[in-house]
This record gives C-alpha cells, structure tokens and sequence, in this order.
C-alpha cells in the first residue's frame, strides 16, 4: 500500500513539495502518516499526544518550506522533527519523579506478542529464553533495532535519530541479533552435544 | 551476488538488499531473492535462519484508523490554510487593484474560484470512505443510506425523483445551478447509478462519486474517488467529463473503466469501445498538459508522482469484471490480488512474510462467496495457508 516506491520517487515528491506543489503534501501525508503514529506510539501509550505532534510536525513543514533543501531526507525529517516533539511535550506534562531527557526515554516494541505469532514451531523452553533475551535488550536497543527492521532504515539514518556514531549503532543492533541468534543455536549445540556422546559412547563399546 | 556466498544469518540481517526484500519488496527484490536461493541451495537454511530474526525482531504497526487519519489531515490543512488564506487575500488586494486597471475584474474571481477549487479538491481526494457508511447525500445535504451489499440508484430525467433500491426520493426544484449528489460507496460494498442522461456508473468498494442530479452545463462533469466503470450515453453536443485525481477523461458516449484510488501510486484508465481522451498536467515548471487519445483495449497508467503515462494494450474483461461480482487474474501479483479482495470485503490480510505477495496467480474468483471461500480457491494455485486472528483479521502464510 505504498505510494512512493523507491527513492527517485520519494526525492521527486520532495523536490516538488519544496517548490511550491501543496497536491503533493497530501501524497507526503498517506504515505507518512500512518508510520509516524506508530514510531510515537512507541515513545507513549498517550495517542492524543502523538496525533498532537504529527498535526505540527505537518504544520511546521508546511511553514518552513523554504528553509529546507533538496538534498534533506524527507522521512528522516519526519521521524526527527516528531521524536523531538514528542520527548519534549513528555517532559513537559510528566512529573519530576519521570525524568526524561534525550538519552533516556523508553521504548515499546511489543516483542512478547512477536514470539507467538511466529515460533509456532518452536518448544516452550526456547520460547521462554528467548523472550527472556528480548526482555533484556536495552531502550536505545529496541528503537535500534525497531527502526532497522520495522522502518528499514539505513545505519546512518539510525545513528542520527539516536545521536549516536555510525559505528556505535551499528554495534547496537549487532550485539542485538547476537543474542537472540546465540539462543536459537543454544538447542542445536545440545543436540550436537548429545550426538556426540552417543558417538563417544559407542566408539568405548566397540573398544 | 557471489558477495553473499560465505554470509552468517548476521550478515544477511546486515545486507540492506536483503532487509528490503523482507520490509518493503519490490518486484527486483523478489526476483533476486527468489533466483539467489534456487542458485545457492546450500545458504537456504542461513537464510531462512535470518528471516526467522528478521520476524522475531519486526513487530506490528500500530495504524490510525481511517477516520482518524482523515481527521488529522483536516486538522493540519485547517490550520496551515488559515495563515494561507491571509497572505493570499492581501495578494488579491493588491492585484485587484492592477487587474481593475488593466482588465476586468472577471480574472480575479477566476483566480479565486480555482483556489478554493483546488483546496476541495485536495480534501475530497484524501477523504476515505468511513467504515461501513454507504450512502446517497443530496444536494440539500440529507444523506440516504445505502445498506444493501449491491445497491442501484437511478435518476429520473429532469433529475428531481430518484429511485434508491426500491424507494423512491423527491429532491427539490433544481434551478438555475447544478445541484450537486454524492454517492458513497465503503469497503465491502458496490453500487450502480443511472444518471439522469442515461448514462449508468458502477461503483467499486471505497468510492466516491459526484455529480449534478440533471447537467444543466455545456459539459457533463463528474468527479471521482476509487474506481468506477462508466457507461456513457451518446451527446456530441455535450462532452461527458470524468475528473479522478490529477487526470480527466473526456467522452462523447462509450465505456471504460477508471481506477483512482488515494492509496494507489497511479490511476488506471481502460477503454471497452468508443474513443476517449485522457488529459494530465505533466511535470516541470510549466506544468503542460498532455492529452492521450484512447483506443479500446488500451490502458493508460498516470504515475502520480512521476506525472508521466504510460500505454499498453490489455485484455479489458480482466479490469472490469469486478462489477459483475467476478475477479479475473492473469499472472498478477498474489500481493495486488489480495488487495483487492481485501477492499471488496472490507477485511484485513496479512502477509505472515512478504516474499507470499510475489506468487503470481491466474484465474477467476466469484466474489458472490464468503471470503473464507475466497482464500481457499486461491489456495488451490498457490502454496499458501490461511488462519483467521482473533481480531478477525486473515493471515496468510507459506505452506
């Protein structure tokens, strides 16, 4: 259900809002919107908050116009312009016991429900410890990791939404998958184990 | 792509290539995909390693319902409108004054009048059709709702009675000015409206139709949302116009199909018979128009973004069998099939992984059916399997 498909369509789109084209805003919007509601969702249950933000995160784009270029990432932009928005109304409305600056924010990325949808096949005791190694990914982890695969986005593009190095975010997301792949292989390595003892085993009778 | 010989599942999760084709593939993508592991059988398993990552780590969308969506939109042209508005009425002050000199006052009020056009424009196209509310609203803004599956709706000539389903409705005296009615049609629904000229329009699930109960104009202008088939009655002397988004199609009398939904990244025209022109403004600063002349069994695809169209030469019952409660498939995408039994039910189906939606499917469904039978037909040509969620939502999944 999109309408930019690659990205010469989504720099035309740019470029042409940026010159003046309002029709265009309306494309801008049903392809964005829908993706900026849940990277706010994410940040607060409160969804009046994060309609709030993407009306001016729209608003503002509409007035400053002018100031940007060409060359600016339109979706980075958006995702830019509303996590600000919505870390600063968070701090505003929340109480000094929540304390919430720009490194320290929480992050929702409803893995729990991930686990039944799709290990079906899997054992209960391997569904637990991963959930127990998801459940353990830091804050900063899961919106790593939400904006690579949920968003697709670039190393670079994620390590600017996070303030962070390119290296630094990549790493993030590495360590990861790290994790969750370690426990996958965990039930392979013991079947391995096993084979190998029963071949150890046998090898002993013979002898 | 002997690059991704000796790749981990770690690597592959690295790879942008590959996180494409998972998150928002293109038909390259699964092309590539789809080759690399027939070629490469023995990556099969790191990759289908990766996939399961990938799975585990996406989780699903939160989405504003449409409603919302439409709301919110309304809200940020509100607002960023007003402050518009103002600039603009003090440029109109200042040109009023030099037009008033140089020419009459005829262009500033042309001037405004597209304005305010273009605006509403904007509104109706981003408009989606509200869950469930199908309905006829006239000129007076009283609403008839329209609650059958298929409903039909006819114009008596002088456009003062319709006949909605079996009732009849009386509209007022029309005068001078054409008196604008707006059939709604939601997801899950189809309508027929026979216009007061004769001419009759199927409508698809989620479209808008507009138009004025008796043409009183030189031409015959309707403006559409969503997709439409028009069976146009003859009248050289006035041009029947259909306006969908960015094109407009002018006829004298034949039938064709238009497909203009705000979700869809073009707009599909296709000639039955008869002879049409479709006219778009292209792209630069001059915005010129163009006008293609239509042949029967021609299809004309307007890029939205790129403003370019495209012409091909098709098999129309596949694009019009829809209004006779059929869907025809000739190697179309498993993914755009699905989409538009999606719209006809008004359901949700998910893709448990996108790499499904590249099957290719050939055939005919009957849309008389439930959905549930729906899925099961496609079943049959395509290694797929389907669950119900328990929101109600269907999942398909790789079989």
């Amino acid at each position: 259900m999109s309408i930019i498909e690659n990205k010469s369509d989504e720099r035309l789109l740019w470029s042409r809002f940026l010159n003046g084209d309002d029709q265009v805003l309306s494309l801008i919007y049903l392809q964005y919107s829908n993706s900026l509601f849940d990277y706010g969702c994410r940040f607060t249950v409160d969804k009046h908050l994060v309609k709030d933000c993407i009306q001016e995160v729209f608003c503002t784009l509409i007035r400053t116009r002018k100031n940007l270029s060409s060359t600016d990432n339109i979706r980075l932009y958006l995702l830019q312009s509303l996590k600000r928005r919505i870390l600063r109304d968070l701090k505003s409305a929340g109480s000094k016991s929540m304390l919430i600056n720009d490194q320290e924010y929480s992050f929702d990325l409803l893995l729990t429900e991930n686990l039944d949808d799709h290990l079906r096949e899997l054992d209960e005791e391997k569904r637990e410890l991963l959930a127990g190694a998801m459940l353990s990914l830091t804050d900063r982890q899961k919106e790593a990791i939400y904006l690579r695969f949920n968003k697709g986005l670039e190393y670079e593009e994620i390590s600017f939404l996070l303030n962070l190095n390119y290296q630094s975010a990549r790493a993030l997301i590495h360590r990861a998958i790290e994790k969750l792949r370690d426990v996958i292989h965990l039930q392979e390595k013991k079947v391995s184990q096993i084979l190998f003892a029963i071949l150890f085993n046998d090898s002993k009778a013979v002898l | 792509m002997d690059k991704y010989k000796d790749y981990s599942a770690i690597d592959f999760l690295e790879d942008s290539n590959f996180l494409r084709w998972l998150n928002e593939p293109t038909q390259e993508d699964h092309d590539f995909w789809n080759e690399y592991v027939k070629k490469h059988p023995s990556q099969k398993a790191k990759i289908k390693e990766a996939t399961l990552l990938f799975n585990l780590f996406h989780s699903s969308e939160n989405k504003l319902a449409l409603p919302e969506q439409y709301e919110l939109w309304k809200a940020i042209q509100s607002e960023s409108q007003t402050s518009a508005k103002e600039v603009f009425i003090r440029i109109l002050k200042y040109a009023a004054v030099l037009v008033l000199v140089f020419l009459s006052g005829a262009v500033s009020y042309y001037m405004y009048q597209n304005a305010v056009e273009r605006n509403q424009y904007q509104l109706a196209e981003i408009n989606p059709v509200v869950n469930g509310e199908a309905m006829v609203i006239l000129a007076d803004g009283s609403k008839v709702s329209l609650d059958k599956q298929m409903s039909e709706i006819s114009y008596s000539t002088n456009g003062r009675q319709l006949i909605v389903n079996n009732d009849t409705i009386t509209q007022k005296a029309v005068t001078m000015k054409e008196s604008m009615n707006k059939v709604i049609v939601s997801y899950g629904k189809k309508s027929m409206v026979l216009l007061s000229d004769g001419t009759k329009v199927w409508l698809n699930a989620g479209s808008q139709l507009v138009y004025p109960a008796v043409f009183l104009k030189d031409t015959r202008e309707v403006a559409l949302v969503g997709e439409a088939f028009f069976d146009v009655v003859k009248n050289p002397q006035k041009p029947f116009i259909v306006k969908a988004a960015d094109v407009s199609v002018q006829v004298l009398g034949t039938r064709f199909d238009i497909s203009a939904y705000p979700e869809d990244k073009v707009i599909q025209t296709v000639l039955e018979e008869g002879k049409i022109n479709l006219k778009y403004s292209g792209d630069g600063i001059f915005k010129r128009d163009y006008v293609v002349e239509m042949v029967p069994n021609q299809m004309v695809e307007f890029d939205k973004i790129s403003r370019e169209a495209n012409s091909s030469t098709v098999n129309v019952s596949k694009f019009v069998s829809w209004k006779d409660g059929m869907l025809e498939f000739e190697k179309v995408n498993l993914y755009k099939a699905l989409k538009q039994v999606e719209r006809f039910y008004n359901i949700q189906i998910l893709l448990e992984d996108q790499s499904i939606g590249s099957y290719k499917l050939s055939g005919k469904l009957d849309l008389k059916d439930e959905p549930e039978k729906v899925l099961n037909v496609i079943k049959l040509t395509v290694p797929i399997d389907w669950q119900r969620k328990s929101n109600g939502d269907f999942i398909v999944f790789k079989k």
